[in-house]
């Protein structure tokens, strides 16, 4: 491990006797001696290969201008993949199958439930009581009752109200479970702390 | 050679050194208060000064300042006189340094629970505070100066050269960030904004770990390992390249917070590139301390002291491995905004940190008052229960951080985002908080066990407040020193040296952020907040908001899809102090008032969320504001606040600020109005009227037209 150090002559050393190797001398600071070994190997190429890193890196950069360290060149890359992809897929086959009708078997409505305490409940609560938005549990309603006139809320939103759309967020089967079963499921139940009608009773 | 006999004096080295293990344990329950607090989000019970937002700046500040600050200080007050061979410079300058940099610490634990902050992550203290912090910097560094001017010692030793390295660089860092302008007594704007304050401030902020909990701990890895073993240090010429190395290379880092952000990609790149060079000078710290324990190995088995040494100079390996690996941008994308980053710290905080301070204490008490250590047994039990209250601590969130990174990210097959309420994701999650509330316990407990063992200790010895020591006057220099040697015997220019390696590379990240236009590019549609919206960002802030909330939509499908589009740097350019945040317990708030989003909510919702958040989500994680709804909004320093923003460049007409109040209260009214209309009862001057205004004004200038 020692090596010569050209700044010191042999005199200046002594030997550390657990492990043979030298001391330098005159270092002692408060009874704390420092050995002379050099630095490690693989300690010295760690660094110099994180040091070729960070060269071909910033080449990359300033040099190439290579697309994944540009963000946005990364960003517009991400989003272009995913809009052929959406394209590709097509969906129009399926979309014209699609009709808004009124779901009343209990395997549609299976997994609809978490749906609407998960989103829906954050304004309408998950009993449906309603708290900013309106209550979901009794028969009056603002924009109609029937299943149309709820998926159309749900899908274009009545922002003025504070209703978001829900077209991004949820797909069109998605949207017509949720309004399903408020529809077939919480009108005429009773949740804990009702608010007071709204709109017009049907 | 003739002798010079002279005193130790110990006092401040006890005084120090006690206040550690006080403000350890403060600091550890305040931690484990906002640990339970997210478990248990109505725990706050109410009270304003209780809420996590104002307690976990006060977590960060007492584990950095106090806990870790006094203790490098204890460190220094015993080991630089010993090295030096002669006393502290100064008693009176030690006591203005001890008992200034205490009433910091309560001045900071009396302030962020009043809500009293800056809003900068580990800068929280107010102006007032800040000036104080200056000052007793000051008084430290010329104890320590002076201290070196009267050596009998030629040479000086590594553990000195990170102690004045940590002095000048704090300083740098603390002044730079903290330059701002006051509005009140109580109250400030920092002159920087939007993203260029978030470059000065992640500068300042990830240098506070490397000048504050890594180059002072590593000055005390260097005394105190080899006293403790009673060993030589493995390589001095280590010690020199490694030193150097990491305090060129860590000043550069900073950006490596803001990945993603609208930083430009050539910050960014520096960022990365500097990170990763960091991992040998810092692992140049951990061989040196390590190695150097070659032939004591046997003492490890035995010995507390050493253990704690062990595994703290191990868990400093781990997380400046795991740090340069965070900074790649493809690691990052995942890791940032979850409790990735958080066990990340708390490997540095409750590994490296926290075992040194044990270790050292450990070690010193027992010599400081004639005796041995009262149990063995009870720091090696510390030893063990710290050891595992760290992996139940840090194991947990990183499946957090994965578990919810991946969540956020995830599409169904027809392109929707799996889980579009963010709350699902948290909910996910709340097992890994337990467990990490319980890793937290374990670890207390510890703590607890080590107060009993040090109180133990000092109470069955004797302090001894002098000890004599003898030297010979310092003698001339050798001829043909080499040059680092010739360096180690002039402490003032080692000191300037450092000051200017470390100079360097803040100057080449934050200067052209400034001179260059393109950096910052303007966007016209972006306008200044209307006094009520700037009233309710300054609670935002008080309330600690950023701390879970993120302001910052990074360019990523999956976020862009979430939160809307991403956030440009021409956005920002109001924002006094920026708000990007570092973590999401919540989710991001930069569009949040845009409409055409679905983030968007309207007013009545946020009034009903912010004053019972349980109400609208039981599983919510959010705590109860309702003092919002209560508190008139204090107006009377609104026209002040427009005066500064002038000053500070943004393009208030000349007058406005006389007009200031009116305006604010024409659009409180409205909004008033509008939640009346949907039956809640409220009044125009509450508080809650501008945080509504303020949501609502959040990333909607570049909506304007969609």
């Amino acid at each position: 491990m020692a090596t010569e150090n050209k700044d010191l002559h042999n005199e200046d050393y002594e030997f550390d006797t657990l492990t043979n190797e030298r001391l330098i001398k005159d270092h002692n600071y408060d009874g704390i001696r420092e050995l002379d070994n050099d630095l490690p190997p693989w300690w010295k190429w760690l660094f110099y290969l994180t040091i070729i890193f960070a060269v071909v890196y910033l080449i990359r950069l300033f040099v190439l201008h290579s697309d994944d360290l540009i963000q946005e060149s990364e960003f517009k890359k991400e989003m272009a993949g995913y809009e052929q992809q959406s394209t590709s897929a097509g969906g129009t086959t399926e979309a014209a199958a699609f009709q808004v009708r009124l779901l009343e078997d209990e395997a549609s409505l299976a997994s609809v439930k978490e749906t609407f305490e998960k989103i829906c409940a954050v304004c309408h609560l998950a009993d449906g009581g309603g708290l900013v938005g309106p209550n979901m549990t009794d028969n009056y309603w603002i924009h109609g009752n029937t299943v149309q006139d709820l998926y159309k809320v749900a899908t274009n939103g009545v922002i003025e109200k504070g209703m978001i759309p829900y077209k991004d967020q949820l797909s069109d089967q998605k949207r017509l479970e949720v309004v399903s079963y408020i529809l077939f499921k919480l009108v005429g139940t009773t949740p804990t702390n009702p608010k007071a009608p709204q709109g017009i009773e049907y | 050679m003739e002798l010079q006999k002279f005193t130790y004096d110990n006092k401040l080295t006890r005084m120090f050194m006690l206040v550690t293990v006080l403000w350890g344990v403060v600091a550890m329950l305040v931690g484990l208060t906002v640990a339970f607090e997210l478990i248990f989000p109505t725990m706050s019970a109410e009270i304003p000064w209780l809420v996590f937002g104002r307690l976990r700046p006060l977590h960060t500040n007492a584990a950095i300042f106090a806990f870790v600050g006094n203790g490098f200080f204890a460190a220094i007050y015993y080991s630089m006189p010993r090295l030096l061979k002669t006393p502290m410079y100064s008693k009176a300058l030690g006591n203005i340094h001890f008992w200034g940099w205490q009433l910091i610490i309560v001045l900071a634990a009396v302030s962020y629970p009043l809500g009293l902050t800056q809003g900068k992550e580990y800068a929280e203290l107010i102006w007032p505070i800040d000036v104080l912090v200056v000052l007793v910097w000051v008084v430290f560094g010329l104890n320590m100066i002076m201290t070196l001017v009267y050596r009998r010692v030629k040479h000086i030793y590594v553990a000195i050269w990170f102690y004045l390295a940590t002095w000048v660089t704090i300083a740098v860092l603390y002044i730079v960030n903290n330059i701002q302008i006051p509005t009140s007594f109580l109250h400030s704007y920092p002159i920087y904004s939007g993203i260029q304050d978030a470059l000065v401030q992640w500068w300042y902020g990830h240098n506070a770990v490397a000048f504050f909990l890594t180059t002072p701990v590593l000055g005390m890895m260097y005394y105190f390992i080899p006293k403790a073993a009673n060993r030589p240090v493995y390589s001095y010429k280590l010690s020199i390249i490694h030193f150097w190395a990491l305090i060129f290379l860590y000043i550069w880092a900073g950006p490596h917070h803001l990945l993603y952000s609208a930083l430009p990609d050539w910050a960014q790149a520096l960022g990365v590139v500097f990170s990763v060079m960091l991992i040998a000078p810092s692992w140049g710290g951990m061989i040196n301390g390590l190695l150097t324990l070659r032939g004591a190995w046997d003492k490890v088995r035995e010995d507390p002291v050493l253990k704690m040494f062990v595994v703290g100079v191990t868990a400093y390996g781990m997380s400046t491995f795991e740090g340069p690996m965070l900074s790649l941008k493809s690691v990052n994308a995942l890791s940032h905004f979850t409790d990735w980053t958080i066990a990340h710290v708390h490997i540095g905080t409750l590994g490296w940190n926290s075992m040194m301070n044990f270790g050292m204490i450990y070690w010193m008490a027992p010599r400081l008052f004639g005796t041995k250590l009262w149990s063995t047994k009870l720091a090696n039990a510390h030893f063990w229960i710290a050891t595992l209250g760290m992996l139940f601590f840090s194991i947990p969130l990183y499946f957090a951080g994965f578990t919810q990174a991946l969540m956020w990210k995830e599409f169904t097959a027809e392109g929707y985002l799996a889980y579009p309420n963010f709350l699902e994701t948290v909910t996910q999650i709340m097992p890994m908080y337990s467990l990490r509330a319980f890793g937290g316990s374990l670890y207390f407990i510890g703590a607890l066990l080590f107060v009993v063992n040090v109180w133990k200790t000092v109470t069955s010895g004797k302090f001894i407040r002098y000890e004599e020591g003898e030297a010979p006057a310092k003698p001339a220099p050798k001829a043909g020193e080499g040059w680092h040697r010739k360096l180690e015997g002039r402490p003032l220019q080692l000191t300037v040296a450092a000051l200017v390696v470390i100079l360097i590379g803040g100057i080449v990240e934050i200067v052209p952020m400034y001179l260059v236009k393109s950096n910052v590019p303007t966007i016209s549609a972006v306008q200044p907040y209307t006094p009520l919206e700037l009233e309710g960002r300054d609670i935002y802030i008080r309330e600690g908001c950023y701390l879970c909330h993120s302001q910052m939509i990074r360019p990523f499908r999956s976020e862009v899809v979430r939160y809307g589009d991403y956030t440009k740097a021409g956005e920002t350019v109001y924002n006094f102090p920026f708000q990007f945040g570092s973590k999401r317990t919540g989710p991001d708030l930069a569009r949040e008032g845009v409409k055409s989003l679905p983030n968007y909510k309207p007013d009545s919702w946020h009034y009903e969320h912010l004053v019972d958040p349980q109400q609208l989500n039981e599983e919510s994680v959010m705590p109860p504001y309702p003092w919002l709804a209560e508190n008139k909004l204090d107006i009377s320093n609104t026209a002040s606040k427009i005066n500064v923003m002038r000053t500070l460049g943004v393009p208030y007409d000349e007058g406005f600020a006389d007009q200031a109040v009116a305006e604010l209260k024409k659009q409180a009214a409205k909004i008033g109005q509008g939640l009346r209309d949907a039956n809640i009862q409220v009044e125009d001057d509450t508080e809650i009227i501008a945080v509504i205004a303020y949501l609502q004004r959040l990333g909607t200038d570049v909506y304007k037209d969609k």
